[in-house]
């Protein structure tokens, strides 16, 4: 049955243009499309193969490509399967339509990733801050933003001082672990 | 005599001696009977129900678990401290009554353990209010922790433990701090200069340049408007 299911699947999706299909297992599908593709993909997912559940949206930074990878899981409860969809967007401007006529739930995830990425999402219903409501930096998932440089400038750092834990070793509590007999590869014979 | 004069005499204080075994006996009964204030961040706070539960049992110290700040003792930090958390925390800390206690509970509170490189944690708790007692560990283990509220018990007893005091004696410090975090037009309701000459604890570094700018934004408080939900519309006639 899911043998049958799968086939027809793959047959089905060779009706969009510049489709690349990768079969990964009998219940998961990769599928690279060209961004201006993905809405109708995710339409014929939907209407036609009962994929009614958005899982996801992913997002990755390939800062050498000068991209953004934006990853749509979708899920069917009638063959247990998940296709995963994966376009590439530029990182100038960032910005894509939202699936959000579509998929409700995808106006949380796009949020999101705006926030965390900075991508705009065409007709998505909220772009406000979200989780990081007290934070006026650049997006930090950003590959460009720097997190060390980030807390170098704003917040001090102490020294984690093991003079502490040799006054609890006295005491007879905490233990000192040296590194060698922490790591197996370095264990004695 | 005129240079005799000059000569400081220190008056030595006569004080009751019966007035310093009050003070030992209220120590010595505030020491016994800690409510810890149920509030806890980041992942330390997994150790907490065991040492509070009937395996550990923290009870027979005398330590319990309070759900208002108003009516606590101790503020456990059980955990890394986001910046958005640490605001909500230093709210908190100022409504506590004193005497009050802050303990710092993992790695994270001393120096951001394994978060030390995340833009969203703050490092080093003592910068933002003083602590009295860490517990280190990534997490400490109950026995860590009961140690540890021992250990803070000694002290409350001794009369070691009064970090409290030094909020309202270096509250530019703290302030200062917290604004460079939090901006400058930070604001919390809880009016420690006032509360600071209350207490009769006005030091050298209670006032400074961070609380003239602190005056300067300050805003008068507004008690909150009262209503239900947000979504609730007028009724259609
Ligand atoms: S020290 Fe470890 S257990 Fe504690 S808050 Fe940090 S990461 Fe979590």
């Amino acid at each position: 049955m899911s043998q049958q299911v799968a086939h027809w699947l793959d047959n089905l999706l060779k009706e969009i243009e510049g489709i690349e299909v990768r079969r990964k297992s009998s219940r998961r599908v990769r599928v690279d499309v060209p961004a201006d593709a993905l809405p109708a993909l995710l339409e014929l997912l939907q209407g036609r193969a009962g994929y009614i559940h958005l899982s996801a949206i992913s997002c990755v930074d390939w800062i050498d490509d000068d991209e953004f990878e934006l990853v749509y899981h979708v899920w069917s409860y009638e063959s247990h399967s998940l296709v995963s969809a994966h376009i590439r967007i530029a990182r100038e401007p960032g910005v894509y339509l939202s699936v959000y006529d579509l998929y409700q739930p995808a106006a949380f995830f796009e949020r999101d990733i705006h926030e965390m990425y900075g991508i705009h999402f065409e007709g998505s219903p909220n772009m406000e801050k979200f989780i990081l409501t007290e934070w006026d930096g650049p997006p930090p998932m950003r590959k460009e933003f720097d997190s060390e440089a980030y807390i170098n400038e704003h917040l001090s750092w102490q020294e984690y001082n093991p003079e502490w834990l040799q006054e609890l070793v006295a005491e007879g509590g905490g233990v000192i672990i040296p590194p060698e007999e922490q790591r197996f590869s370095q264990k004695k014979k | 005599m005129s240079r005799l004069q000059k000569i400081p005499v220190v008056e030595e204080k006569k004080g009751n001696p019966l007035a310093r075994v009050f003070d030992d006996l209220v120590r010595f009964c505030r020491s016994r009977s800690l409510f810890i204030l149920h509030y806890c961040t980041g992942c330390g706070a997994i150790e907490l129900p065991p040492a509070m539960t009937s395996r550990f049992d923290m009870e027979r110290l005398g330590i319990q678990p309070m759900v208002s700040p108003r009516q606590a003792d101790i503020l456990l930090i059980t955990g890394y401290v986001s910046i958005k958390t640490l605001k909500r925390v230093i709210l908190t800390y100022e409504q506590m009554g004193s005497p009050k206690y802050v303990v710092g509970i993992c790695s994270c509170t001393v120096n951001g353990g394994m978060y030390w490189q995340s833009y969203a944690t703050a490092k080093k708790l003592d910068e933002y209010m003083p602590v009295d007692l860490y517990i280190a560990g990534c997490m400490p283990r109950p026995e860590a922790v009961i140690s540890g509220l021992q250990k803070l018990m000694d002290r409350i007893n001794s009369g070691e433990a009064d970090s409290w005091q030094d909020y309202y004696r270096n509250y530019d410090y703290y302030l200062g701090n917290q604004q460079k975090l939090f901006g400058e037009d930070w604001q919390t309701p809880t009016d420690i200069i006032t509360e600071a000459k209350h207490y009769e604890l006005m030091g050298e570094g209670t006032l400074g340049q961070h609380t003239r700018l602190l005056e300067q934004h300050q805003k008068p408080l507004e008690a909150l408007e009262m209503r239900l939900g947000h979504n609730i519309k007028e009724p259609v006639e």
